[in-house]
């Protein structure tokens, strides 16, 4: 006999793989709740904006000025912006905000359905003869998947320009040579990967976060605790899924 | 409903802002990479392209003014590099142009290097060829090298039998092995050490004096640098030699003189020696003083004689003829 472990593991799995695929049936299916993805896409998008921005900025300056002495070390100095924007637009600027969102969003969406899962508000909604599932999961996970793509695509030109005034703090790089040299750098193979991964980020973390809500244990522990789950586990698959990520992209040929 | 509507700007504002960003990304790096806006292809036949890969910059005078879009291989010893060049460039572009494969850098990308003979020529077209430089091939410079590593071999061999030669006990180098040599060798370079050193203290003093005599400081300067004073000076010399050997003489007979003299000797001496010699000699010229007047009253008289009367009226005549002419 399995251990219970594994078997709890196992069975978490399948309810998740299940969740998962009826998503993608519901999805397909007409009438889709615009006017509520519309403010799930404000609350999840445009409401994550500001923390989105800070950290990339923050980032961005930071790598830049970690990357220097390296880099002076080599006597490459001019090469600052051109390693800093790589690693900005293929790797930080996307994780970062994937991270953040599944904090906030993950966390918020979890607590969000946890409660009314426990207050029975999605029991009453089937009863009422609404699709709780799409009314409440479709249009969230819809929005994750369109926004952190918007989001991480503002990172990067946030982080970008903390690299510039990073680049400035110690040496003297001027606006147009930095953007020439990033540009110059950067190619498609190096965007449309970061890019297109994001709305992976976005749909685990928004399937996670709907998952973990919609079977939230009773009690005000449960919604506490599927909140928590929700953070954990999207942060963790947007590592996993970074990686799968940057496994495809070399085998592919676009590193 | 408004707040909605507010919200919905917003967020429409937002994602408008995200994807504008994207697609401004994505088309500034697409015309970096000539993607986008009009360009021509040209090609070039390579022999070998040196890892050279498709989407490499193709430079024109160190400007970027395109990229490589197709690289095939012809056969075995061809590979043709097609490149799309912006339109703008091609003015500049003339078909006498050399195309060669270079890197960015020491350890860049590989790259096209299109470069200009400066030779007249039209300007390049669509679907033309370039002539191609071929790159320093590493293989080429590792056969030169093989044969230098030849050469080295040989000159190596000989210098080890002309070292063995220098080793041998009957050779130059017994010579430098040989201790005593050595210290005799140190000893003479000690005294040469030291003779040097006089030597150049004497020279310093001649210096000083040469120098002081060149400026004609001293009589030694004078005397060299001033020709007459020399000339002079040699005469006088001989003068006073002259002078002092006969000093010598003259003081020797005046030294026998004045003994003689002394002595009473001779006839000077008797003179200054004799007092009545003195009062003869007085009387003798007193004598011979009444002598003369009496001679010239006798002269007078024999002018007036009639026989030679004649002689002296003549001669008074012509003087005074003399005077006359002179007036």
């Amino acid at each position: 006999m399995l251990p219970a472990g594994l078997v709890r593991f196992l069975t978490e799995i399948a309810e998740v793989t299940r969740f998962t695929t009826k998503f993608f049936r519901e999805i397909l299916r007409p009438r889709f709740e615009f006017a509520e993805f519309l403010r799930q896409c404000f609350f999840i998008g445009y409401k994550s904006l500001g923390l989105v921005a800070i950290t990339a900025f923050i980032m961005g300056l930071v790598i830049t000025i970690q990357s220097r002495p390296t880099l002076v070390e080599f006597g490459a100095e001019a090469w600052l912006p051109k390693m800093v924007s790589v690693s900005l637009v293929r790797e930080i600027a996307p994780v970062i905000t994937a991270l953040i969102c599944a904090g906030k969003i993950g966390s918020g969406i979890g607590a969000e359905l946890g409660s009314m899962k426990v207050t029975e508000q999605i029991d009453a909604m089937e009863v009422s003869g609404t699709n709780p599932y799409k009314y409440l999961v479709v249009t969230r996970v819809m929005a994750t998947i369109l926004m952190i793509p918007i989001l991480a695509v503002l990172a990067d030109a946030v982080s970008l320009y903390g690299a510039y005034l990073g680049s400035n703090i110690r040496g003297v790089v001027s606006w147009d040579l930095y953007w020439n040299q990033v540009f110059a750098t950067l190619t498609y193979s190096d965007i449309m990967p970061s890019i297109l991964k994001t709305f992976f980020f976005g749909f685990a973390i928004g399937i996670i976060g709907c998952y973990q809500g919609f079977n939230s244990k009773k009690g005000t522990e449960g919604v506490g605790r599927s909140a928590n789950a929700a953070v954990v586990i999207s942060s963790l698959l947007v590592f996993i899924i970074d990686l799968i990520a940057v496994q495809i992209t070399d085998l592919a040929g676009l590193t | 409903m408004a707040n909605q509507t507010s919200k919905n700007i917003r967020l429409g504002a937002m994602v408008i802002a995200g994807t504008a960003l994207l697609i401004i990304a994505l088309y500034v790096i697409g015309d970096k990479q000539n993607l986008f806006g009009s360009t021509f292809r040209i090609s070039a036949y390579f022999q070998n392209v040196n890892g050279l890969m498709v989407g490499h910059n193709v430079r024109f005078d160190g400007i970027d003014v395109g990229t490589v879009k197709n690289i095939e291989i012809i056969n075995d010893t061809t590979v043709k590099v097609d490149m799309a060049i912006e339109l703008e460039s091609q003015k500049f572009i003339h078909k006498n142009a050399l195309a060669s494969i270079g890197t960015d850098g020491l350890m860049g990308n590989k790259l096209v290097n299109i470069t200009p003979t400066g030779v007249p020529s039209p300007q390049v077209e669509e679907g033309d060829i370039l002539k191609t430089s071929e790159p320093l091939e590493a293989d080429d410079a590792l056969r030169t090298l093989t044969q230098t590593n030849a050469d080295i071999a040989v000159i190596v061999s000989n210098l080890r039998t002309f070292t063995d030669q220098m080793s041998s006990p009957n050779s130059v180098w017994s010579v430098l092995t040989d201790t005593a040599a050595s210290e005799n060798i140190k000893a003479i370079l000690v005294n040469i050490k030291q003779t040097s050193s006089y030597t150049a203290l004497v020279a310093a003093e001649l210096n000083a004096i040469v120098s002081d005599v060149q400026s004609g400081k001293g009589t030694l300067g004078a005397l060299i640098t001033d020709s007459t004073i020399a000339t002079e000076l040699n005469q006088t010399a001989a003068n006073i030699q002259l002078i002092s050997d006969s000093l010598v003489y003259f003081t020797a007979d005046l030294q026998s003189i004045s003994d003689r003299l002394l002595s009473g000797e001779g006839t000077l001496s008797t003179l200054l020696n004799d007092t009545t010699l003195a009062v003869n000699l007085t009387e003798t010229i007193q004598s011979a003083r009444n002598g003369a007047s009496d001679f010239e009253e006798s002269m007078k008289a024999l002018q007036d004689n009639f026989l030679v009367r004649h002689y002296f009226k003549k001669k008074n005549k012509m003087l005074e003829k003399e005077r006359k002419h002179i007036d």
